[in-house]
């Protein structure tokens, strides 16, 4: 047989479009982007629960009350799981693509039911869509549309046209060739036999065909995650590609909430957009009994009043926000938003910083909030900073929970003591010991603050019972501010009274009172005052996170400024910070200096170069490594975590800048003679790699290649491989296993993600295991792995990781591009980077590698000279 | 002007006897039409050779078709001739019924006749205008205002109350909605589903339904309408109600009306004039006594075999003349040697729409015939006992009557030459 050239002519028609009809694949680009921003935008706006609201009130109206409660409780659930932000961005990702493709879907089945030649062309060429494995034509779909949303757009609209075509196609020749003729026997012009009779009657056929196609788009949306469509997929794809199984399980649990919802409501929609659908939904409704509340649906308009209602108090709520958040002010200050707990070292701090920033020519605001909401509104990014996290243990929860979304700018007062306080007029009252027994005296009662305080839980659950004090003293919950007021006037009038208190606190200042002793530590050791940054603020804000990382207030200052700002007066805050500003000259300078000392910039400061990586940890460390040092030096980088066979493409494309995590020559050598006409060769940083195959230590005498032979049968004769495209498994197949007799082991394909699964699964079960694995990798620090010899060394040269970038990149960040040239890494220190990253956590990779680089002093100079 | 088919006893309706048409006298029209040039028209819908082909090169076909090649030859070529060369005209106010098996043509003659199949050739008139030579547009405005259709299956719209449906038609002519509905309501009033208008087809029996499509053509005041099986998916009882009902209304509204069924007793009860298909051809046209006692072939002959005769025909349509039995011997002796004797001594004395079945009571009573006369009273034949019973024993084979005109068709290829040769056709 001839070899007929289908898979190259695939290939030239790929790049004869990429290089001609570049405009069309732009200006597709550029619209699907709008679409996608416009209806991301407007989901994304209001509150969860607002939403969450709004969707529920469409599920009443469609399917009644039940289904309207589940709606409700499911997106709270996606909400408190905190997959609402992928959520959205999927949800708005289905929309899009499901708009687009109804628009184009529903005249093509039409045309096709009136067009036998129509339908006759359509038809292959539908199947071909159908069934062309979707991530075939995501690859070009980055060539074409680079990185984001819009190649998972369009091969979302590929994937679930199909279905409603069809079903468009079959509803109108479904409808009764006698009723299309009685439409025609009285003179119905074509057009409104389709639109009057024909589309009717079909609608139901073709609302089961739209069903179907926002179901596909939602399974496809999860794939498009894998080239960078966000979202739902994106979540699923990280917890995959690290064997993240509580991610997995919660992106996977939102998206099946997601597509219930879905799918339930379109379902149901057929019922109020067709005629017959409507007849038959009042049918049904006429024959309940009972339940029939469940089943009541509210009127069209009436559910529309809801949805508005709910839609104009999401409107006015992020109108308030904004108001409240700060708009964008004049001049060139940038806006930030300061958060404070109402407690006064919060408003203290709060406006020193108000007032600092505001010389730095900033335009901050500031905003007083209970912890809940003030962690909450910071975790969606409404919030720049706050000043007065109680951490670890007065602020525990709200860390636990939003910990990913919010930055830790560092401690700022590391003595605070959480305490009972009684005025020292109280004599032989020095310890929580001495409370006891003296309920009496202090009218049984202890007087808190607000119950949602952490302070106030400890209490309760720790500190009373400690010290005997459960059922003598109840813990009265009121407010700092009457809790205070409480205070004074029992000083006033010297009586007895036990307060909760912290420290530093001004009542201090102003009052004897006398620090009840916690012999026992009841209260646990004292917190520190952080500063939290929303997520991305130390990107946004370079300088004043810079500023707040720095900062330190002592006890002294900060009582006299609390002090100051109180004697100042409600309203006048700002008055008491200036004063005592003037008390402390030089502070402001010493807080914020004005020069950027720290790092110099780069001659190429201000670009944005796209840093790419895969999510394995050397691609990682030194991708964050290298965005942490660029942002240094003043540059804007982003990174991508993308899988290998996009990255590259992204690569070859120009999509992506750079990567470090480029395996050569071996692994990934197909890529590489793929696409090297488009890439630069940067240079080499790490070159103690090595391919092999692995076994768990506890599998005793296979030490070698050659062991793995004799224990064939232990094995089962398996070995389990990664993605059959690498050269690791070429490599494998073709050299190494030949060589040591092994061609008779079958070696599966599955994936890395499959592979370390299957790793683990075996590892846990103490089952024998082959995997083909690679050095670095984690997984050896995780498990106790054998590296199997290869006396005859069939690997090959060892591979080196490489930089790799686009064609263009020594052009455009000629910089960066010498930076990494003369770039390398020992194998301790990418071991010591690994760790770090790996202890900070996901989500705080940049802490890991801001560690590590004050570790290692000099090593930013050392990675990114300039002169 | 209608005949009086059967007696039905929930109908009794004399005065249809009255306006019967004595057979062998053709309609006005078509004789008229026959001679005359083409630009006087008189009948209100005609349709001139019409030919209908499926399939490739449809023209070549009907060339062929007319240069003699049977439908089969065609179809072993994979064209389908459903309607080969035929012709019919209708006068204002008729029932013009079209008959024939499944397959035999009928539906599709009745598509052309509204344009919503193109002839492939021929001709349909209707008020003088030619409707093939209209656009699309001209089309549906004539479909619209002057043509309405009733199917077999009723093509109610599920989506549209019983209301909406009757004023389907208006609706398309643009009809204002308080308009279209008042209308709509007067046509299911006089449909008999006063009371049903806010009702849904699929909550209505079939008759019902089928009175809502009835409705809705008479609606739109269209002076055609076209009834394609239109009574067949109904059951025999409601089926006889429609037809009565229909005859009723006919009386009021004189429609023009093209009937199709495949039920000879239907076509018989309710046609004026009855064309009988056969493989896409019209074998027969005449009245349901011209066809029943002059069955124009074999064919027609053997899908008449089952009707009641004695109910069809009545006693204008077999009398002798009177000169016939002037002469003869009463059983009293007197001989009968003029007609008013003969009238004196016949033992009845009936109209010339009397059914037969009426007439065995009194040609058994003696010798003498029946007398019959004509609507003014006038002796006009008499039946004998042996007439009566040659009549109704009749085979139903071609035996064409004296005095009743025959014209020979074009050759048939394809229907059974009877023994004479020849299919019996009228028109043009």
């Amino acid at each position: 047989m001839p070899r007929i050239q289908i898979g190259s002519w695939a290939n030239d028609a790929v790049n004869w479009l990429r290089d001609n009809l570049d405009w069309l694949f732009n200006l597709i680009t550029t619209v699907l982007n709008g679409l996608y921003t416009a209806i991301h935008t407007v989901l994304a706006a209001p509150e969860p629960l607002v939403l969450a609201g709004i969707l529920a009130v469409l599920a009443w109206w469609l399917r009644g009350l039940p289904a309207a409660v589940l709606t409700f409780l499911g997106f709270a659930l996606i909400d408190s799981i905190q997959q609402w932000g992928p959520t959205i961005e999927s949800l708005s990702l289905v929309l899009v693509a499901c708009l687009i493709t109804v628009v184009v879907a529903v005249p093509l089945g039409i045309w096709a039911a009136r067009s036998r030649i129509v339908g006759g062309i359509l038809r292959p060429v539908l199947d071909l869509m159908q069934t062309m494995p979707a991530m075939v034509y995501l690859i070009p779909g980055i060539l074409f549309f680079g990185l984001g949303v819009v190649p998972g757009i369009v091969a979302t609209i590929v994937f679930s046209m199909p279905p409603a075509v069809r079903m468009t196609e079959l509803g109108i020749r479904q409808v009764d060739g006698e009723l299309v003729e009685a439409a025609e026997a009285f003179g119905t012009p074509p057009r409104r036999t389709l639109f009057r009779v024909q589309l009717p009657l079909a609608l139901p056929t073709i609302m089961a065909g739209i069903n179907q196609v926002i179901m596909l788009a939602l399974s496809m949306v999860v794939i498009a995650g894998m080239v960078g469509g966000g979202g739902l997929g994106a979540s699923v794809y990280n917890a995959i590609s690290s064997v993240n199984v509580a991610l997995g399980a919660e992106a996977g649990l939102a998206v099946v909430i997601l597509a219930m919802y879905l799918d339930r409501m379109t379902g149901a929609l057929n019922q109020r957009v067709s005629p017959l659908g409507r007849r038959a939904l009042a049918k049904a409704q006429a024959a309940l009994g009972h339940w029939k509340f469940l089943q009541w649906r509210p009127a069209t308009s009436v559910a529309m009043v809801g949805v508005v209602v709910l839609a104009l108090l999401a409107g006015g709520m992020s109108y308030l926000d904004r108001n409240g958040g700060g708009a964008a002010g004049g001049g060139n200050g940038k806006p930030i938003t300061l958060g404070y707990v109402n407690w006064d070292e919060g408003k203290a701090t709060t406006y020193l910083w108000k007032e600092i920033l505001e010389e730095r020519g900033y335009k901050p605001k500031v905003q007083a909030l209970e912890a809940g909401p003030l962690f909450a509104g910071q975790a969606r990014g409404d919030i720049d900073v706050q000043t007065n996290a109680w951490l670890p243990v007065t602020h525990a929860e709200y860390w636990k929970k939003y910990r990913d979304q919010l930055e830790d700018l560092g401690t700022w007062y590391d003595k605070t003591s959480l305490e009972i306080a009684v005025p020292s007029y109280v004599k032989d009252v020095k310890t929580l010991d001495d409370l006891k027994g003296k309920s009496a005296e202090f009218g049984g009662k202890i007087t808190g603050i607000e119950p949602g305080a952490g302070e106030m839980k400890i209490l309760k659950d720790k500190v009373l019972p400690e010290y005997g004090l459960t059922g003598q003293y109840r813990v009265q919950e009121s407010s700092t501010a009457s809790m205070l007021s409480e205070l004074d006037r029992a000083v006033h009038r010297k009586k007895p009274i036990a307060v909760t208190l912290w420290s530093p606190h001004w009542a201090y200042d102003k009052y004897p009172l006398t620090k009840l002793k916690d012999p026992k530590g009841a209260f646990g050791s004292g917190d520190g005052l952080h500063m939290l940054g929303r997520k991305g603020f130390r990107k946004d804000m370079p300088e004043v996170a810079r500023w707040m990382e720095n900062f330190h207030l002592d006890e002294k200052q900060l009582t006299s400024l609390e002090n100051d700002i109180t004697s100042a007066g409600e309203g006048h805050e700002q008055d008491g910070v200036r004063t005592w500003l003037k008390k402390n000259p030089g502070l402001v300078e010493k807080i914020a200096p004005s020069a950027h000392a720290t790092y110099a910039k780069g001659q190429d400061a201000g670009k944005a170069p796209n840093i790419g990586y895969p999510a394995w940890d050397e691609g990682i460390a030194t991708a964050y490594l290298w965005k942490n040092v660029l942002e240094k030096r003043g540059y804007h980088p982003n990174l991508r975590n993308l899988d290998v066979g996009p990255m590259w493409t992204g690569l070859s494309a120009g999509q992506i800048d750079v990567e470090t995590d480029g395996w050569l020559p071996v692994a990934q050598k197909q890529y590489w003679d793929r696409y090297k006409d488009d890439l630069t060769d940067v240079g080499a940083w790490y070159d103690k790699t090595s391919l092999e195959i692995a076994v768990p230590s506890y599998v005793k005498d296979v030490k070698t290649m050659d062991d793995l032979r004799t224990h064939k049968d232990e094995f089962k004769g398996k070995i389990i491989g990664i993605e059959p495209g690498t050269g690791e498994m070429q490599r494998l197949k073709s050299t190494v296993l030949p060589a040591y007799g092994l061609s008779d082991f079958q070696v599966t394909s599955a994936g890395t993600s499959a592979m370390l699964a299957e790793l683990d699964r075996a590892y846990h079960n103490h089952e024998p295991i082959a995997v083909v694995l690679w050095s670095p990798h984690w997984a050896y620090s995780k498990y106790h792995l054998t590296k199997l010899a290869d006396p005859k060394g069939t690997w090959g040269a060892n591979n080196q990781i490489k930089t790799l970038g686009n064609k263009s990149f020594p052009k455009k960040f000629p910089e960066f591009a010498g930076w990494l040239k003369n770039w390398k890494m020992t194998p301790d220190e990418l071991g010591s980077l690994e760790q770090d990253i790996q202890d900070a956590g996901k989500g705080n990779e940049d802490k890991g590698v801001e560690k590590w680089i004050g570790d290692h002093p000099g090593i930013v100079d050392k990675m990114a000279p300039v002169k | 002007m209608s005949f009086q088919l059967f007696t039905g006893e929930d109908e009794p309706n004399s005065s249809r006897t009255t306006t019967c048409r004595p057979i062998g006298q053709a309609p006005q029209g078509w004789q008229v039409v026959s001679r005359a040039t083409r630009e006087v028209y008189v009948s209100r819908l005609q349709a001139e050779r019409l030919y209908k082909v499926f399939g490739r090169r449809p023209e070549d076909a009907v060339r062929r078709l007319q240069a003699g090649a049977g439908r089969d030859e065609l179809r072993s070529e994979g064209t389908t001739a459903a309607v080969i060369d035929a012709s019919i005209e209708v006068d204002e106010g008729q029932i013009f019924v079209v008959m024939g098996l499944s397959g035999s043509g009928k539906s599709t003659l009745l598509r052309m006749l509204n344009g919503l199949l193109e002839p492939t050739s021929g001709a349909v008139r209707f008020d003088g205008q030619d409707l093939t030579s209209l656009s699309a547009k001209e089309l549906r405005a004539v479909r619209s205002h002057k043509i309405s259709m009733v199917f077999q299956h009723f093509a109610l719209f599920p989506h549209r109350s019983v209301l909406e449906n009757a004023a389907y038609g208006l609706e398309v002519q643009g009809v204002a909605r308080a308009e279209r509905e008042r209308r709509a309501t007067e046509a299911l009033e006089l449909a008999g589903l006063k009371g049903w208008e806010k009702s849904w087809p699929d909550e209505l029996s079939g008759g019902m339904q089928q009175r809502v499509g009835l409705a809705r053509a008479l609606a739109t005041d269209a002076d055609l309408l076209l009834m394609d099986e239109s009574f067949s998916a109904l059951d025999p009882l409601i089926r006889r109600d429609m037809q009565d009902q229909l005859l009723e209304l006919q009386k009021t509204l004189k429609k023009t009306i093209v009937f199709i069924t495949h039920d000879l007793n239907e076509a018989m009860r309710l046609g004026d004039r009855i064309a009988v298909m056969r493989d896409g051809r019209i074998v027969q046209t005449g009245s349901a006594e011209d066809i029943l006692v002059r069955p124009a072939n074999d064919y027609v002959a053997s899908f008449i075999q089952d009707v009641d005769r004695s109910r069809v025909l009545t006693a204008g349509a077999v009398m002798t003349e009177v000169g016939a039995v002037l002469g003869m011997t009463a059983p009293d002796g007197t001989t009968l040697s003029t007609a008013a004797e003969f009238r004196a001594a016949a033992p009845a004395t009936v109209g010339t729409g009397t059914p037969l079945a009426d007439l065995f009571t009194a040609c058994s009573a003696g010798g003498v015939p029946v007398a019959v006369t004509d609507e003014h009273g006038e002796l006009a034949g008499a039946v004998t006992a042996e007439r009566l019973l040659a009549v109704l024993g009749e085979s139903g084979g071609p035996k064409p009557a004296a005095g009743v005109p025959a014209q020979p068709g074009p050759a048939d290829a394809s229907a059974p030459a009877a023994g004479n040769g020849g299919t019996v056709t009228t028109g043009a």
